[in-house]
């Protein structure tokens, strides 16, 4: 590394770095200084606040009027690019890798679409199941809307059957959320079964829901679980599963991104079927 | 495996220097007044290694303290202090100078830089944080104050109030605590706008945003969200220092304070921290397993799109370690929500490094053993944190070992091995010469042993009840047997690291020479020479892809042909 004043007798190249200064190291222990004067004495934090002082000026020295360099002589070196590889491999894309997955599909609007329609045709079994058990609409509506009302502790059933603002708010949110999240999850794997969908889509995959839930929701929540009747819990999902299938089937299909080239889909590299871009040197 | 070979052939010459070295003094002024990103990488990386030894030497004590039932090998106020000490160390003085080295080392080279936007700030930010270190570390002497009480901060890393308040912390010890963190978290500022400005300002020719590899990515987001987070810290340990020496009662219940609010505010940088510390292992993991199998990364955009994701998203969880303080409901169920969102940009991430390894010629060295132990641990740990995002979950197993268990997976099984895997990838690099891969191997294998025997079995111990911070415990709860295989993985991990040490200083001086490129790896920091000089490159590079390198190596197919 050479000086400044050795830039004009310096042979061969030179680049200019900023040059190494101490101020940095002195300002900071200063500064740790002046922190720790509180809890050490104040003779540390003197000399804390004159370390920081000479800290801070000789900083400044530093780049005022003009920043400090160093001009390091350059050492040309060549660099050989070299890969112990030299074939690349390509994705190989056939027609044939297309057939296992949808070229078409139901747009978004669609599960969107069928998941309100299932949400509120599955409302009325468990208003029904409600009113047929403990008299009341506001049960089924309570069971699910008691989840996000904490200061429930232990309600009775007479409890869970009246009417509560915060059941109904907090039941219509989930309902809403969940059924419309289900709906577009149900658009979208509909393409998966191509033999009858809403058989599979509709009745099978809802019992095989309320299975799952029946067998853990035990240990996740007794409570709950103890109030929830599972044959009409089975027949709201599969009313849900069904509209939703019909509202989801009726709806055309869109040709999808599948359609495309695995390798142009997920951004990896693929010649053939990508028009050369971005800048080329 | 057998068709390549390890380091990259073509590209070693003889690094023979012709510099007369200086005298060991002259050596120690260069580098005490060195404003050169890398040096001070270098030195961010040291210090951190330092400090993870003596962290790692505190979690060994706490592990033999609680090996067996009523054990006395220490004191309940010595266990205290160094579970403080521990938790403090490596979040702030191991976690993140360790993966800022990185950022300091690695963001300038890989962008074209020739260094840092603020070269002095870089070295005034280094210091600071080392000060900081260190004057935590002189509460051992300096703690006992006027009162001769303690002799380091015994409040947790987390330092809920009331605990620290005069009364029930007299002494000094906390106040160093906090002090120190004021001191190294200013460093940290300075680092994180250091970077930020880095990045934006000084990419080399044709590095576009969307061209810049994911680890000057990701170490972008941490900036900025360390800008975030480092604030809410900062101005809560000045709160608590007012309280405790002005008269402030912003803490103090019996007198209108809340100590409500500083849980907030620790959590309102604590959590985000978590993602602080895990975002550039995410970095690190992004550019070593594409080089390792031989694939670009799958899903680039979605990557960056998920890195900013998680940044948003992060800011909007901190309530979910105070499930059991007694929040309403809409709150439990906010923060249960927001904590599961998560899920989503972290699963885009895992799914795309698994499609990354997909169809790869994955070269198994160690650099990727310790990626590919982050990736399945990672997992592990995001599924716990699922469960304890579900609030009446945390409320069952809030503040035991179930929670010690899932942290740790986070901050050992992905950030540790992510920074290991790191430092034996840059390695060659920044000194010239590869560690040894047998070593390395054994290092990787007892590491991931030991941190399944010790962690994996920590579940179990929360599960059946045991509290975290407990300094012993009856020999009739069931937990003995546990806690023996616990302390014995602790050992097992000890050892990895002892190995790791001795990798680390012997291959300075005895390991073989790596060449320019040893990975045959794309990005820029491959193009100069290993070590590379003080100026990075000779002419600014220019790049045409997401991996410059690659389009060199390949001219016949390069990656700008399919980049969009």
């Amino acid at each position: 590394m050479v000086n400044e004043q050795n830039l004009e007798q310096g042979n061969g190249e030179l680049i200019e770095i900023p040059a190494g200064t101490a101020w940095p190291i002195i300002l900071a222990f200063g500064a740790m200084l002046c922190f720790a004067s509180l809890v050490t004495s104040i003779g540390v934090g003197l000399v804390g606040a004159l370390l920081t002082g000479c800290g801070i000026v000789g900083w400044f020295k530093q780049v005022f009027p003009h920043e400090h360099h160093a001009f390091v002589p350059v050492v040309r070196r060549r660099f050989v690019p070299a890969s112990s590889r030299r074939t690349v491999a390509h994705i190989q894309v056939s027609e044939v890798h297309r057939a296992y997955l949808p070229v078409e599909s139901y747009p978004m609007v669609a599960g969107l679409r069928g998941g309100i329609a299932g949400g509120i045709v599955m409302i009325f079994p468990a208003l029904l199941y409600g009113y047929l058990t403990q008299h009341s609409i506001w049960y089924a509506v309570n069971l699910l809307g008691g989840a996000g009302v904490a200061h429930w502790t232990n309600p009775s059933t007479a409890d869970i059957a009246a009417f509560h603002w915060n059941g109904l708010i907090v039941a219509t949110v989930i309902h809403a959320a969940v059924c419309s999240l289900i709906g577009l999850l149900y658009g979208a794997m509909l393409p998966m079964w191509p033999k009858r969908p809403i058989l599979l889509g509709g009745l099978i995959a809802p019992l095989l829901w309320t299975g799952l839930l029946h067998s853990i929701l035990g240990f996740v929540n007794p409570a709950f679980n103890a109030r929830i009747a599972w044959g009409w819990f089975a027949l709201s999902e599969i009313l849900f599963g069904i509209v939703a299938g019909i509202v989801v089937t009726r709806t055309g299909k869109i040709r999808t991104h599948q359609a495309l080239p695995f390798v142009l889909r997920m951004g990896i590299e693929a010649k053939e079927f990508n028009p050369p871009k971005g800048n080329q040197p | 495996m057998s068709d390549y070979s390890l380091p990259n052939p073509g590209t070693i010459e003889a690094v023979v220097s012709d510099e007369p070295r200086g005298t060991l003094l002259e050596t120690l002024h260069e580098w005490v007044i060195t404003v050169d990103h890398k040096r001070l990488g270098i030195l961010y990386i040291l210090y951190s290694t330092f400090f993870l030894l003596v962290a790692g030497a505190e979690a060994l004590f706490i592990r033999i303290q609680l090996a067996f039932p009523h054990n006395h090998f220490l004191s309940a106020q010595v266990y205290n202090r160094f579970f403080t000490m521990h938790g403090t160390t490596m979040v702030f003085l191991v976690g993140m100078p360790f993966l800022f080295g990185f950022g300091n080392y690695v963001v300038p080279l890989q962008i074209g830089a020739r260094d840092m936007a603020f070269p002095r700030l870089n070295a005034f930010s280094f210091w600071l944080t080392a000060f900081g270190g260190l004057l935590l570390y002189y509460s051992f002497l300096g703690g006992g104050g006027l009162y001769g009480v303690g002799n380091a901060p015994d409040v947790g890393w987390f330092a809920y109030a009331p605990l620290t308040a005069r009364s029930f912390s007299p002494g000094h010890a906390t106040d160093y605590w906090a002090l120190a963190l004021i001191v190294s978290g200013f460093g940290t500022f300075g680092t994180a706008i250091n970077i930020i400005a880095t990045v934006v300002s000084m990419r080399c020719k044709g590095m576009t945003l969307m061209r810049m590899p994911l680890f000057t990515w990701l170490m972008l987001v941490v900036s900025m969200l360390t800008l975030v987070t480092i604030t809410p810290l900062t101005a809560a340990q000045f709160m608590l220092l007012i309280d405790r020496y002005l008269g402030g009662h912003f803490f103090d219940t019996q007198a209108g304070g809340s100590s409500l609010i500083w849980i907030h505010f620790f959590w309102i940088f604590g959590h985000p921290e978590v993602y602080v510390l895990v975002l550039p292992a995410f970095a690190i993991a992004n550019e070593i397993i594409p080089v390792f199998s031989r694939k670009a990364i799958f899903g680039y955009p979605a990557m960056v799109a998920a890195s900013v994701g998680i940044m948003f998203v992060s800011l909007s969880v901190w309530a979910h370690h105070m499930f059991t303080v007694g929040m309403t409901s809409t709150s439990n169920a906010f923060f249960t929500l927001s904590t599961m969102l998560v899920g989503v940009p972290t699963g885009i991430k895992i799914f795309n490094w698994i499609a990354t390894l997909w169809g790869g010629r994955i070269r198994f060295t160690t650099p990727m053993l310790f990626c590919i132990g982050f990736l399945f641990q990672f997992l592990i740990a995001g599924l716990t944190g699922i469960m304890l995002s579900v609030s009446p979950w945390d409320w069952q197993l809030h503040n035991s070992y179930f929670v010690i268990a899932h942290f740790h997976y986070v901050l050992v099984g992905a950030v540790v091995f992510c920074i290991f895997a790191a430092l034996y990838f840059w390695y060659p690099k920044a000194t010239g010469r590869l560690m040894n891969e047998t070593l390395g191997k054994w290092h990787f294998w007892l590491f991931l042993i030991g941190f399944h025997i010790t962690f994996d079995t920590m579940h179990f111990l929360g599960l059946l009840g045991m509290p975290r911070s407990i300094y012993t415990y009856q020999p009739d709860r069931g937990w003995n047997f546990l806690n023996l295989v616990v302390s014995l993985g602790g050992m097992v991990q000890g050892v990895a690291v002892l190995i790791f040490a001795y990798n680390f200083i012997a291959s300075l001086f005895q390991g073989e020479i790596a060449g320019d490129d040893p990975w045959d790896a794309w990005t820029l920091e491959w193009t100069t020479s290993s070590p590379p000089p003080v100026y990075n490159f000779e002419e600014p590079p220019e790049v045409h892809s997401r991996r410059p390198l690659w389009d060199l190596k390949h001219p016949d197919d390069p990656d700008w042909e399919y980049e969009a």
